[in-house]
């Protein structure tokens, strides 16, 4: 196994309270440890004020831990250099207003030393892959929601990094950009780049992430595989289709008189997304 | 907290560094004689809180020009008491500012004295009250000569004030004087030294060898007043006749190409009292080679009204 | 203990990363420069030229000795407070605007120090401020030919012939000189450390309007800091001085630059020559000023939670 993406070692941040007359210490994360190996989609869940936004930021190297440290794929996250292979996507980002789509990713692209036709090369292919060539020439100021996440994550990409940190990527946006994002998720993930996901929408977590953790008061409450985490070890799932009335009498008395017990049989329904995506598919 | 610390420490000892470098560089610049202007609390009284302030935020130049035209609107108002304050607080502000000197100075002594003469009633109180302003101008032009010790125009006003309203002729050459030794001076104020000097009594001698200087330097010197002063003073200490100047002036009447300089310096001997009959001949002599027309040729008066003094 | 604190470790990481990248830098500053340009931060010219146009008319319409001085004096007391302010409220806005909007996550989650940070911001500015300043210059440079030709008209007119000529050719000579354009050099300089103080103070300032009250502040009071310093120094008396007075005075005198010092037009306008070497120490002044602020600017930055 190579070097781990994020390395999380006994971490702990305290804040102070900005209030001058009460001038206790906050603790938002509370010795967490935690390892996200390259080429995993990891969510970490959590309610909001949990801590993990705070983890995020000082993976990030935007806030200095109170002890502890972090390492992205063996750098401590408090130099520079660590940083030159993540992107992030903040929660509702906002970019320099004035500034066109594609002015934006020369920016970050000049940012990470990007620079010349390499530079306009990829921030075409990312404008295009995050589908906002059309938009590529407006101003950023003028965008919608989706579009300012979709240039987001573009700007995230640009210097092609191993490992991608998303906070809440699809907050605030419409149903088919959210699946739009999570199709892009997948495929980043088949080509092998790491991804740190913060969201609060469990079903798409549970569709993306191999591995999640729970946040709750700063400390990590569950941690593993999604699989092992949410499968019911002694019950299984069974979906037939033109199933007769009486096939169905017959498969329940086979079942009881075997020593097993059903539970309940009923129609399986479409999920609200998919419907909602079919209906609306062709409107675009 | 440990940046902040750090932050303040860093401040802290680049501001006991700086504060040498600042104080030399204030030094240097007085030197230079920038920066005359010193925040004062009368000036903030004087200038109003918006305007001390606005002087402090380098609108001071703007904020001085603009007090200087409150100062022209109370001259048209004949307000003379509210003039002085405003020009204390112009010259305040801008200390090298030559000009505001300058004309306060002459609103003080000049227009000021002159609103007294037409308006008081009283003799004595007349003669006091323009003594008053005539020293008032005088104050503004020594404070201003304080601040810009380098200009010739405030020492020339200097010496006219002396000459022209306080006949302190002595003071008015020493003043002339000044302006002649400084930088960018025109030429009238040696003469003006020279003229002053000759009014002072007991001092003709030296008065009569500075204009004999400036009168053997060059023709451009042979002026009307010149030529009375010099003319008076000869006949004052008794300068022997061979020395005296209307010789060399009738000498030079023979110069070739001179004629016309010969004839305006003969007329303007004729004119301060010489009646001498080689200047009156040579005159005539050019009259007639220079065909100028009877009208204006140059007339002398019927009796020899010659200065007796 | 942030970004420059490479150990060996590090350093051996650190093949590609360069601690100091002008490459970084300079985008940050043309993105800086780009940013206020489009946020119409020229459209105050528009309002420099008019007061530049009124105080013309003003000026007409007063007769009065010293046209020119006074348009002079005007037009550069305008330049200095219209730089300075443009150079506290462009500052001001930067830091919060970015924390505000959180674009500043995503530049400092980019391999981009805080330190090169805060120096691109500032090399924005500075080319903001350069760009305001010629272009005042220039509108300045051509209302002055105008009242320079008006002046000789004037004196050629009411003067005596041979004062008028003395007073003409002090005109010509004394307009257009190198002193007035190291004063506008100046300017240009006090505009930079307005901007330095302004972009440390935001450092460490939760908002906007605290960083523009407390930069305005501390830049007046610099103003007073010769008064303060003569107290220090003691020749004029200062025995009446209460001791509490005292301390905050010299306070002052370490805490805050001595603006007065970069406050040379009011003098210059008069026509006085300033020699190089005053202008040399005032710009080294000044740059010294602009790298403390930097660097404390930084130390707070730096420890700072975003």
């Amino acid at each position: 196994m190579g070097t781990p993406a994020i390395t999380i070692e006994n971490l702990t941040k305290e804040f102070t309270n900005p209030s001058i007359f009460n001038r206790g210490k906050v603790t938002a994360v509370d010795s967490l440890s935690l390892t996200v190996e390259a080429g995993h989609v990891y969510g970490l869940l959590g309610p909001n004020g949990s801590g993990k936004s705070t983890t995020m930021k000082i993976v990030l190297g935007l806030v200095v831990p109170t002890s502890g440290r972090t390492c992205i794929f063996g750098r401590d996250s408090r130099d520079v250099e660590s940083r030159e292979a993540v992107g992030f996507l903040p929660e509702n980002p906002y970019f320099y207003k004035f500034l066109t789509g594609s002015e934006t990713l020369d920016f970050y692209g000049k940012l990470c030393g990007l620079g010349g036709k390499m530079l306009r090369d990829r921030s075409r292919e990312l404008l295009a892959l995050v589908g906002l060539e059309s938009a590529a020439d407006r101003r950023v100021g003028g965008y919608s929601k989706g579009m300012l996440q979709r240039i987001g994550l573009a700007q995230a990409l640009v210097q092609d990094p191993r490992l991608l940190v998303l906070d809440e990527p699809t907050a605030g946006v419409d149903p088919a950009g959210s699946h739009d994002i999570r199709d892009l998720i997948l495929r980043l993930k088949q080509r092998g780049i790491t991804v740190l996901l913060c969201s609060h929408l469990l079903s798409q977590v549970q569709e993306i992430c191999d591995r999640i953790g729970i946040m709750n008061h700063g400390k990590l409450v569950r941690e593993g595989p999604l699989d092992d985490l949410i499968s019911i070890e002694n019950q299984t799932e069974l979906t037939l289709e033109n199933v007769s009335p009486a096939l169905l009498a017959e498969l329940r008395e086979r079942a009881e008189a075997g020593g097993a017990r059903v539970l309940g049989a009923h129609k399986p329904q479409q999920n609200l997304e998919r419907y909602f995506l079919d209906v609306t598919a062709g409107k675009k | 907290m440990k940046g902040r610390v750090l932050g303040i420490l860093v401040l802290l000892a680049w501001g006991v560094a700086k504060f040498s470098f600042e104080s030399r560089l204030e030094q240097r610049m007085e030197n230079t004689r920038l920066g005359g202007f010193k925040p004062t609390v009368s000036l903030r009284q004087q200038a109003g809180q918006a305007g001390f302030i606005a002087a402090l935020g380098g609108l001071r130049a703007a904020v001085a020009d603009l007090l200087w035209i409150r100062a022209h609107t109370a001259w048209h108002d004949v307000q003379y008491g509210r003039m002085k304050l405003l020009f204390d607080t112009c010259t305040a502000m801008q200390p090298r500012r030559i000009l505001f000197w300058d004309l306060s100075a002459w609103h003080m002594a000049w227009n000021g004295a002159a609103h007294i003469e037409n308006h008081e009633p009283d003799p004595v109180v007349r003669k006091a009250k323009m003594r008053e302003f005539f020293m008032v101008g005088k104050d503004f032009l020594q404070r201003g000569i304080e601040s810009n010790p380098d200009s010739w125009e405030l020492y020339e006003r200097l010496g006219t004030l002396y000459k022209d309203k306080l006949k302190d002729f002595e003071r008015a050459s020493k003043a002339y004087d000044e302006a002649s030794n400084r930088p960018g001076h025109l030429e009238y104020t040696r003469r003006f030294a020279a003229y002053a000097l000759a009014e002072v009594p007991g001092r003709e001698r030296e008065a009569y060898e500075r204009l004999m200087t400036l009168f053997n330097e060059s023709e451009h010197e042979w002026l009307l007043t010149l030529f009375r002063h010099i003319q008076n003073l000869e006949a004052k200490l008794a300068i022997p006749d061979e020395q005296r100047i209307w010789r060399t002036v009738v000498k030079f009447a023979g110069t070739p190409g001179k004629a016309g300089s010969a004839y305006a310096a003969l007329t303007d001997l004729i004119k301060t009292g010489s009646r001498e009959p080689a200047v009156i001949e040579a005159a005539r002599a050019l009259e007639q080679k220079m065909d100028i027309p009877a009208e204006r040729r140059v007339k002398l008066p019927a009796q020899d009204k010659r200065p007796t003094d | 203990m942030t970004t420059e604190s490479s150990g060996p470790a590090v350093a051996a990481h650190a093949s590609a990363h360069k601690l100091f990248s002008l490459r970084r830098t300079w985008a940050i500053a043309a993105n800086t420069f780009r940013d206020l340009v489009r946020q119409k931060v020229f459209y105050f010219m528009l309002v420099f030229g008019l007061f530049l146009i009124g105080t013309s008319l003003l000026t007409a319409s007063i007769s009065f000795q010293g046209q020119l001085q006074t348009v002079m004096d005007v037009c550069l007391g305008a330049m200095s407070v219209f730089t300075m302010l443009l150079a506290v409220l462009a500052t001001a806005m930067l830091l919060p605007k970015d924390m505000e909007d959180r674009t500043l996550y995503t530049i400092l989650a980019k391999p981009v120090s805080r330190f090169e940070y805060l120096v691109g911001k500032l090399a924005g500015v500075t080319m903001i401020l350069l760009v305001a300043t010629l272009l005042m210059t220039a509108a300045f440079l051509v209302v002055l030919y105008f009242w320079q030709g008006r002046e000789i008209e004037n004196l050629q007119l009411t003067e005596m012939p041979e004062r008028a000529a003395a007073a003409i050719a002090k005109v010509k000579s004394g307009t257009f000189t190198s002193t007035l354009f190291g004063g506008i050099g100046v300017i240009f300089f006090r505009s930079i450390v307005c901007a330095g103080l302004t972009l440390m103070i935001s450092c460490f300032s939760t908002s906007w309007l605290f960083t523009v009250i407390i930069s305005l502040m501390v830049i007046f009071a610099g103003y007073l800091v010769p008064m303060a310093r003569s107290v220090w120094q003691g020749p004029l008396g200062t025995a009446e001085v209460p001791t509490h007075t005292a301390i905050l005075l010299r306070l002052i005198t370490v805490f805050v630059p001595d603006m007065q010092l970069f406050n040379v037009v009011d003098d210059i306008a008069v026509g006085i020559n300033v020699d190089a070497d005053v202008f040399v120490r005032i710009a080294g002044l000044g740059a010294g000023y602009l790298l403390v602020y930097l660097f404390v600017g930084w130390l707070f930055f730096a420890w700072r939670e975003l």
